[in-house]
Order: structure tokens, then sequence, then C-alpha cells
């Protein structure tokens, strides 16, 4: 037995240079995606460094191409904290398309008919159905995982698809409003939508607060409190996950179901509560649009959070300062293909391009460098093992 | 209810999911699961409809295949060489695809989601059986694309089960470290098997937009791919039993769109394929065996 | 025995990998019929001998050198082109294949690329009778006795025309009888020109079967021996570096009550019945040894005790308590510390940190969380005590538990679950995988747990451990204990008699009307 202090010596957090190389591989595989992707830009006949500093002169250097890539990041951050729930119980929710148009739904429904609700009691109640239409739509997949052992990929799908028509159905049908003004401002035609939300339950733009500090916000562009929520959501996710008793499980059932059960960890409740959580948060994905800018749900409302947020979570692998960062990127990258679209008259179709060439990069290169530092520790662990 | 015309359409409804779900076999039997299999029909639709543009059908569906392969290219380097999650991969190659295709759509027709109207393949009529008058319509002007979906299950039957490729390519999916002592180059038959997969998938993409449609138009593939995969999975793994869940996938598209949308909502009924996935899903996949090894990634030489 | 040329020389062969050299300046000489041992403690680098020379490493130093030539196999397809074959440790098969299927993968007979499972069949079956291996071609593999199962592999070997046959611990899973089969079937082997290289660390057998004997340690080779002329002490001293004497120490106390209990315990899996009637009793401040041969219900025995597999009858009680069918976490919560047999699937996640491996299970008790809190402070203090007290080797807490070595990962989960003094320790396999110093250590440590108070019930394939640990031995077969003996004077023949269910009630009697379909009487295999 060695009498050895063991206090400070073994806490020793991994070195320096391995965080370096943690942080830099996703931003190598960003770069290199792009790269990539420049080969589709010259096959148009396009100049790739000009259309990618095009795209990064204007999204840095125009204030409202600024605030855009803010607004646009919001549900990306949310979308990617669901996923990233998820994949550390080691299931992957793809659903959070579906499950964000139905928390979308929910909310607006509370929204627009809940009348005479002071909007301290109305807005967090529509948002709190915005979660449970989430998670409720998550419910199914992960009970069928975990009592039949059905693979959640398919079901999720499934799910999405019924999703988009379920909501097509109601905004159309029952729930479509009636009350709009034809001609008003030259509309010719109503829109498929739902009513309107009511005042109590929107969510008000940051600019108030920010003007009050002394900062001006441009005219036509706005960012809401749902991006401060956002950020507030990462924060609760690392220390849902780092802090807490029931992450600790989730982390563990993610990596070795078996091992967890054997310790006591019930994997198949675990389970459920991990996707339920991540079907809560999916449901709040959509509502950044829904309250804080449109006011209504129509049939054109955003599509593809859910998608994007796969990519804003393997590029954060999973952490939520990853996922932040990860979600301006995405932002950006949304804000400068309408930028170059316009400008260079590149089609905006280069963002999914790029997307999914990110996530290929991303993943091969955490697998790369996973490897290699498992070797690394390796080595040290059998120096000390002596 | 069970006319002749219900059963044709329905066996032209199956045709890319048999196709694809047989594809799907191919793959996961060599351990590698292809989620990524509804982008590689969504590229196969798109190209196949642009090469028929060009070239004329049979050299469309050529390119539609080709065009499934160069994407599962893409999911079998990062899955087998660089041993990501296969999940991952596939879902990546579907996004790709979405974008590729939009891509490409805008740049060749300045159109990001239709091409212009196609010429299909020749059509074919099976004599005798046709000249059945309450059997025409099932056997009359088929696309000869169906009649090699119906070849397909047999042949890959007897490819798995009757030739050194199936062994070794199941062996492989079962216990890979076994079949690489013994000599099978374990990698070659998952990048057969993935690939393969992709062609297939092309080619039913191509079917859909050439011949079944007559031009590619985005979404049309609505899941396709997925339901080929729970197809596969509720056939546990056998070319024949993938071809009954796709009939039987087939039937029900068939039948939710002759049912008069009357009192359903359109919608609902157009969710009936999903939820009948889910459904099949749920009641079987207890009773299904899928290869040993699916989904976990091969390192050669690794240790017990 | 004449010993005419060398067939296989190593020489000065050196492999390394991270953080580890597993074979270093290997140098010994495999001489034309022979059957040559090689032996060494688990980690002494004989698989990775092995694996290189069957093509699946290649050596970072030295050569290969076959018949006279230096030889690199890249490939194992090179190794068995070659003439070299290899029964593996862990079978290489494929359970849902037949036999001949098996045996002719990879080297398919040319047929013009197709498989006829008729003409495998019968071109596999003239194969087993010329050398006197009794196996069924059509069988599929999962269907059949471990033993068979072996058999299998060796075919697989002799299809391919090998003259060097390597058997890589082939007694591991056996029964004394079919260890005697196997002897014989070396024997035949021999006398048709084969040359046979046997490694174990069993080292009564080695000296019976061999001819002579190549000792390593760590990576390097300490010696090569005459087996008539050495003893299996010396042996054993030169594997481990120093005389080895299992001395492990025990109090004299008498047992106190019964704790643990199981009455008529059958469970059921897969389809078929797992365990059948099972009724024994531990008291606290006893080892109770459960014997027998892998895949005859321990590992479902664990599992229902722990409340990871449901009992369909019976009943399962803890001090007095009936917990048959509890959730695991309940039945943890009444003192059970639980070592399971796998320790990389059912006793720890790997890709997570040695201290988060350390509390798992014990994680939300009060000195480690405080409602929706992790409290560090108390985690620490006790995961370095505990690392400290089971004398775990590590560079760091935060390490990823699977950089340690195979010994460390036992004594941490040891650590972890010895932590709280438990009133009932059930030890699956606990030594498997392990060197010589950390085996002494865990079976000490089960000792301790007893001489504490505390109803031990070890289950372990390795007799010899079962005999030297417990107080008294339960041997199951076929999912039932078949017979109990005091573990001083038991006689492992015996034993070894219930073990394979030559003695002892069979499947029929215990459950009339059900058909077990198998002639023999041999073990499913697991």
């Amino acid at each position: 037995m060695k009498a050895q202090s063991v206090t400070k010596a073994k806490r020793k957090r991994p070195r320096g240079w391995f965080t370096v190389l943690e942080v830099s591989s996703p931003v190598l595989a960003v770069l290199f995606a792009m790269l990539v992707a420049s080969i589709a830009l010259l096959a148009i006949g396009k100049n790739p460094l000009q259309v990618y500093g095009t795209m990064v002169a204007f999204c840095l250097g125009r204030a409202d191409s600024v605030v855009n890539i803010l607004y646009k990041a919001t549900p990306l951050i949310f979308a990617g904290i669901a996923v990233a729930i998820g994949f550390r119980a080691s299931l992957f929710n793809i659903g959070v398309e579906g499950q964000y148009a139905i928390g979308a739904t929910c909310a607006a429904i509370v929204g627009f008919s809940l009348k005479g609700l002071p909007a301290l009691v109305h807005l967090p109640l529509t948002i709190l159905a915005g979660m449970l239409g989430g998670a409720l739509w998550a419910l199914v997949p992960i009970w069928l995982k975990v009592k039949r052992g059905v693979h959640e990929v398919i079901t999720t799908i499934m799910l999405n698809h019924t999703a988009y028509l379920l909501v097509h159905y109601l905004i159309a049908g029952p729930f479509m409003d009636k009350t709009q003004v034809i001609g008003a401002g030259g509309a010719g035609s109503p829109r498929v939508r739902m009513p309107e939300i009511l005042a109590s339950a929107r969510m008000p733009e940051l600019r108030g607060f920010l003007e009050s500090l002394g900062i001006s916000m441009p005219q036509h562009s706005s960012v809401n409190w749902f991006l401060v929520l956002g950020l507030l959501a990462a924060v609760l996710y690392w220390y849902f996950i780092w802090r807490t008793p029931l992450g600790l499980e989730v982390r563990a059932v993610g990596h070795n179901p078996k091992a967890a059960e054997a310790a006591g960890i019930p994997p198949g409740a675990v389970a459920l509560k991990a996707f339920l959580l991540s079907g809560a948060v999916a449901g709040l994905v959509g509502l950044s649009d829904l309250l804080g800018y449109f006011g209504y749900f129509d049939i054109d409302f955003p599509k593809g959070y859910g998608f994007t947020g796969i990519a804003v979570a393997l590029v954060g692998r999973n952490g939520a300062l990853g996922i932040v960062l990860a979600s301006l990127l995405f932002g950006f990258l949304s804000r400068g293909g309408l930028g170059v679209q316009v400008l260079e008259r590149v089609p905006m179709e280069t963002y999914y391009i790029l997307q999914g060439l990110i996530i290929l990069c991303i993943v091969i290169a955490t697998d790369v460098l996973r490897r290699y530092m498992r070797a690394q520790e390796k080595r040290e662990e059998a120096a000390a093992d002596v | 209810m069970f006319s002749a015309e219900m059963l044709a359409s329905a066996i032209r409804l199956a045709v890319p999911i048999i196709i694809t779900g047989c594809g799907a076999i191919y793959s996961e039997r060599s351990g590698v699961v292809n989620i990524g299999l509804e982008g590689m029909m969504i590229a196969g639709a798109f190209a196949g409809a642009a090469g028929t543009v060009f070239w004329g059908p049979y050299v469309g569906i050529l390119v539609g295949m080709a065009a499934g392969v160069a994407l599962a290219l893409v999911h079998a380097v990062a899955s087998i060489n660089f041993r990501v999650d296969q999940i991952v991969s596939g879902t990546a190659i579907n996004i790709l695809a979405y974008g590729l295709v939009r891509f490409s759509a805008i740049s060749i027709f300045r159109m990001a989601t239709t091409t212009p109207h196609v010429d299909s393949l020749p059509k074919v009529t099976i004599p005798g059986l046709a000249a059945i008058p309450w059997l025409r319509p099932i056997f009359a002007n088929l696309s000869p694309l169906v009649l090699v979906a119906f070849l397909l299950v047999p042949f890959s039957w007897w490819l798995l089960y009757r030739t050194v490729y199936g062994l070794r390519l199941r062996s492989v999916g079962e216990h890979p470290l076994a079949a690489e002592t013994l000599g099978v180059d374990v990698y070659l038959m998952k990048y057969a098997g993935v690939l393969t997969s992709g062609a297939l998938a092309g080619l039913a993409g191509a079917y859909l937009s050439v011949e079944h449609t007559g031009m590619y138009v985005e979404g049309m593939t609505q899941g396709l791919g997925f339901i080929s995969l729970a197809a596969m999975i509720f056939g546990n793994w056998m070319p024949a039993g993938a071809m009954w869940a796709g009939l039987l996938f087939g039937f029900a598209q068939a039948l939710s769109l002759r049912l008069v949308a009357g009192t359903i909502p359109y919608q609902f009924i157009r969710m009936i394929p999903y939820l009948l996935t889910i459904v099949v899903l749920a009641g079987w996949v207890r009773r299904t065996r899928p290869p040993a090894t699916v989904g976990q990634p091969y390192e050669r030489g690794e240790a017990l | 025995m004449e010993r005419t040329d060398t067939v296989l020389a190593f020489q000065g062969v050196t492999k390394r990998f991270p953080g580890v050299v597993a074979n270093a300046d290997v140098s010994f000489e495999v001489c034309q019929g022979e059957i040559h041992a090689v032996v060494g403690e688990n980690g002494a680098g004989k698989s990775t001998l092995m694996k290189i020379a069957t093509g699946l490493y290649q050596p970072d130093e030295g050569q290969l050198v076959y018949r006279g030539r230096p030889v690199v196999f890249r490939t194992p397809g090179q190794a068995i082109a070659a003439g070299i074959g290899i029964v593996h440790q862990h079978f290489m098969l494929v359970a849902n294949f037949t036999v001949a299927e098996n045996v002719i993968l990879g080297a398919e007979p040319p047929r013009r690329g197709l498989v006829d499972p008729k003409d495998a069949a019968s071109r596999v079956g003239e194969l087993a009778r010329r050398y006197g291996l009794r196996v069924d071609p059509a069988a599929r593999v999962e269907d059949l006795s471990v033993g068979e199962q072996q058999r299998v592999e060796i075919l697989k070997v002799l299809y391919r025309g090998a003259d060097l046959i390597i058997l890589d611990e082939p007694t591991a899973v056996l029964v004394p009888q079919e260890v005697e089969e196997l002897f014989e079937h070396l024997e035949t082997l021999k006398r048709q020109g084969k040359t046979v290289i046997f490694i174990s660390h069993k080292l009564d057998e080695v000296l019976r079967v061999s001819g002579r004997v190549t000792v390593l340690r760590r990576g390097r080779v300490v010696g090569t021996v005459e087996a008539r002329g050495t003893t299996k002490e010396r042996l054993a001293e030169m594997m481990v570096g120093r005389p080895v004497l299992f001395d492990l120490k025990r109090s004299d106390r008498p047992p106190g009550e019964p704790y643990l209990v199981l009455e008529g315990v059958s469970a059921t899996g897969g389809g078929r019945t797992v365990l059948r009637d099972v009724s024994f009793t531990v008291r606290s401040g006893e080892v109770y040894g459960i014997a027998g041969v892998e895949g005859n219900g321990q590992t479902e025995l664990a599992e229902v005790i722990m409340g990871l597999r449901p009992v369909s009858t019976g009943r399962i009680l803890l001090g007095g308590e009936t917990v048959t069918n509890l959730p695991t976490r309940d039945v943890r919560r009444r003192g059970v510390a639980y070592i399971p047999e796998d320790r990389h699937r059912r006793g720890l996640a790997l890709p997570m940190t040695v201290w988060e491996n350390c509390i798992i299970g014990f994680h939300r008790s009060p000195e480690f969380a405080r409602g929706p809190r992790l409290v560090f402070t108390g985690i620490f203090t006790a995961v370095e005590e505990a690392v400290r007290r089971f004398d775990v080797r590590l560079a760091s807490l935060d390490s990823p538990v699977q950089n340690l070595s195979g010994g460390n990962q036992q004594k941490l989960i040891l650590a972890r679950e010895f932590r709280g003094s438990p009133k009932l320790v059930l030890a699956a396999q606990p030594t498997r995988g392990l060197d010589i110093g950390a085996t002494e250590f865990v079976r000490q440590q089960l000792l301790d747990a007893r001489d504490r108070g505390a109803a031990v019930l070890l289950i372990s394939a390795d007799l010899e451990e079962v005999l030297s640990v417990a107080d008294r031995i339960g041997v199951i077969y076929n999912g039932h204990i078949q017979a109990e003996f005091d573990a001083r004077g038991a006689d492992p023949k015996v034993l070894g008699q219930y073990m394979t269910g030559a003695r002892g009630q069979s499947a029929e009697e215990a459950t009339p009307g059900v058909a077990t379909g198998r002639e023999e009487g041999g073990r499913r295999a697991s």
C-alpha cells in the first residue's frame, strides 16, 4: 500500500494541450467542410473566397445582420440542447422537428384562446404549453423504445411527417382564423393561419431593455427575450448534466445501460425522463419565432430547426457552451446564405450542403481525436501502475 | 375494394419499398446501419429525372443509381474507415442530399423543387397473364422496374444464401472478427453492402421520378427510405419478408389514396403509412433477429 | 518423441501498444511433432504472441522463422496459407451459421462462387470422421455444447490444412471429461504429424500433455524447459518471479445465521428454463461457492438475486426479508454488494471517470447528494479513501476508467462495493482475467468480508478458486444445484462428475414432461 497524499495530485485535470485539441478540432472540421463546399461553388462558376468574403462582410459588417444572427441562433440553442440531452442518454432525438411543431401548435392555441389573463400568467402558461406539447410528442417513441425495443429514429421520423400533416390540418381546419380582413394592406386572400396570439402571450423584444442600457438597435431587426431564456437554458442544461444525480444517471445509462442497471439505476425510467425532457425543450424551439416575432402560427412556419439542432449538438459536442457557439455559427451561416444569395447569386441551399458536410467532418474529427487521446491517456495510466 | 386496379396500384407503390428494402438488407447484413437511404432515394429521384432529361430513361436511371452510390460511398467511408456513429452519418447524408439536390436543381433547371417532365421506359406487358381480363390491370403496361423489383427478391435470397459472397457478407455482420481471422476482407464486404444499398436506393428513387410520377418533385419520397427500413425489420432481414412488408405498405398507401376524402380530412389519410409503420414496428420488433453486430463499428484485429 | 527440425521459431519478437510492451525480445523454437506449451499469467503476452504468429498483428522488431525461412504474415490469410492454424480461447464462430458454414467460411470449396450446403456438409463430415471429432455438420453452432464448439474450431483449422495448430487456453471452458477427450485428440493429431502449441495457465494439464514448456513473464521469455524435468511449483515461480504461496488468511469463527436463502427458485430466459428449483442457504460469516462450468445458470443466478432478471417461481430471502423480484436499487439498499462477472459489461461505464464509477449506485446517498445537487467534497473524500484502501493504482481520479488495467478496474469495483460494509457479497468470476497479484488480493478481500460477518456467495468456473476460498460448495448443472459439499475434504473428481451431469438430477427428472431434445446429456453452450 502506498502511503501517498492523494488529494491534490489525483484530481489533476487533463493537460492544457488536450483542451486546445478538443476546442480546435470542431473549428478545423468546420473549416474543412467549408473547403469541401467550395467545390460546389466552383462547379457553378463562383469564386469561393469571394463568396465567403461576402458572407463575412454581410454578416458582421452590418448591425442588422448581427442582431439577425442572434435571432436566428435562438431557436437553434433550444434545438441543440434538446438533441444533446438525448445524446447524453445515448438516444437519437431526430423528432425535434415534429416536437417543436406540436409545441408551437399548443402554445399558439393557448396563446390566442385564453382571453383576459395578465401577461405575467399568460406568457409562462403559453411557454409551458409549448413544452408540454413537445414532451407529449416525444412520449410515444420513447415508450415504444423502452417497452418494446423499437428504435427511436424510425418512430420519431414517422411522427415528424405525421406532425406536419396534423398541424396542417389544424391550421387549415378547425383553428383557421376566419376573422381576417381581406384586401386590407394589399392582402389578396386570407392567410392559412391560426388566430393572432394575444398581446398578453407575446414575448417582448430585447430592444427596450438594451436601449435603456444605451445600446441602440437597428430599426428593422429584432431579437427577443427568448435569447436570454436560451442562454439560461444552456446553463441549466450544464448544471443538470454535470451537477445533479439524475444527470449522472443519464450519462451512466448513456454510456453503459447494463452497468447502470447493475448499480441500481433503472435504465428504462432514466431514458424516459431524458427523452421527455428533450421533447419539452424541443417544444420551446419554435416559440421565439411564434411569440417573439410572427405573433401567429401559419403553414409557412419555419421548418428545419430540428435537423440543424442535430448539427448544433454535434458541433458543440453536447456541451452547453459549445451549443451556444455552434448556434451562433449556424445563425451566421444562415444569414450569410441569404446574403450570398442576394449579392452573389449563390443558392441558399449551400447552407444545407454545409450542414451535412459539417456533421460528417465533425464526427470524423471527434472520433480521430478521441482515439488519439485515449492512446495518450493509456500511456499515462500504465506509467502509474507500477 | 380488392379489385385488380387496387392490387396493381399497391404493387406500383410497393416497388420502391421493395427495392430499397432489399438494398437495406445488404447493408445491414454486413453490419452497417443505413439511415441515409432516404437521402439516397432523393438523390436518385432527382438524378434519375435529370439524367433522363438529357440522355433518355435508360441512362437516366443509371445516373440515379450512380447518385445513390456516390452518397453511399460517403457514408461508407465515414462509418467503416472512420467508425463514426452510423446513425449520425446517415442523418448527415440525408441533410446533404437535400441540399445537394436543391442546389443542383437550381443550377441546372433554375427551379429548386421540380424538374421538367420526362419520358419513362417503354412499358412491358406480361403475355398470357395479361390476356385474362380481370387480371389485366396488374400485368399489363408495367414499368420494367416492377419486374426488376420482384426478381430482385429471389435473386437476393440466392445471392445471400447460395453464394460465397453472401456467406462472407453475412459472416461479417454476425461476427466480423471471426470472419477476419479466416481471411475474409471485412472492410471490403461492408463496402459492398453499403454501396449496393445505395445503388438500389438510387434505383428506387429513379423509379419514383422517371417511371411512377414522370418528373421529380421535392418531397416525393415522403419518408419511403425510412419505411423501407421498417419493412426490412418487419421482414426479419430477409428479402422475401421485405417484399411482403413492402406490399403491405403499398397496399395501405393504395387504400389511403382511394378513400373518399369526405368525412376524414385528407391529412389524416396521408398519415396512414406513417402510423402503420409505427404500429407494425411496435408489434413486430420483438420477434425479429437483426444481424448480431449491426450498427457496431469494426476495428481490424480488434482485441477480444 | 523425435526432435527433428524446427517448425516455427520466434526470434527477438517485440510488439508494443500504447502504454504497454506486450512482447519484448521473445525468442524460442517449436519443433516438429511436439506439443509445446506456452505458459504465463494474464497479461504475460501469450495472446499477443499468437496473434503475431497468425497474422493479426505484425512484430515491431524481430521476426518469425517458419520451416527455416523468415516470414511476415500480414494477414490471417497468409498464416493460414502457410499452414498455421489457431483455435482461439474465445471461439470465433458465427452463432447462427451451421457447423459446415463456419468451417468453410473464407475457404469455400471452389464451385464457381456458389455454396452448396449439402456438399459442404458432406466434406466437413468426412473430415470430422477422419480425425475422430464427433460433430453434426448441419447443426447450428449456437445449439452445440461448448466441447462440440471447440471441435468445430479444430475442424476449421484442419480443413485449411494446418500443420501447426495453436490452442489458446483450450481447457478453460471444459470439464474434466472433455479435457480428457481433448488430450486424446491432441495425441491423434500428433500421430498424424501435426505440431501443437498449447497455451494455458493450468499447470497440471500443461505438465501432463506437453513435451516442452516456454514460460513468459511480462512480455519476456523466462526460459524453456522439459515438462518431464520440472514441477508445477517451479513453473509457477518462473511465471511470477517469486515463490507462489497462495496463502489466504481466514478466521475460524463459526458462521452465523442464514442470511441469503433461495427456496425453489426457477427462472426462464430466451424461451427456456435457465434456473430450475434452486435452493440453498448462505450464512453470515461464510463463503458459499457455486462451482460449475459456465453456461449452467450461474449468470442467471446472480441476476435473479440482484433483481436483474425476474423469478418465475420460488422465493429469495435476505436476512429473513423476502426480496424476490425487487428492483435492483432496493436489493442493493439492503446491503448487497455485487461484483459482476463481466466488469466491462456490467461493472463499469468505461468512458466515465474513476470517481463517477466509484459512486455509481450510491450516488444518491446523503453524503454524495443533497436534493438535486451533487456534493463534490463528500464524493472526493470518499473516493480517495476507497482508492487508497483498495490499492487502485491510477494517475488521476478524472481519468476515464477504461484506461486502467484489468486488475485496477476490478479493484475499483471492489472499492465501490465494499465501501459500505455490505452484509451480502455476490462475487461472480471475480478473478477472471487478472494477474496473480490481483487475484490474491481479490480472494483475500472476499475472505476479509467473510471474517467481518458478511455472507459471501462466490460463483466461479475455476474449481481451484472455489476449493480454496469457499467454506461450503454447491455444484450447479443445468440450472439446478445438484449437490452440496463441505469445501474441506471435497473430492475434485466427485465435484467434476456433478459438474458434468454424470451424477445428479438430469433435466427430465427435474421437470417431468419437458423434453430437452438432447441425447448426449451435454451442456448447453452459453
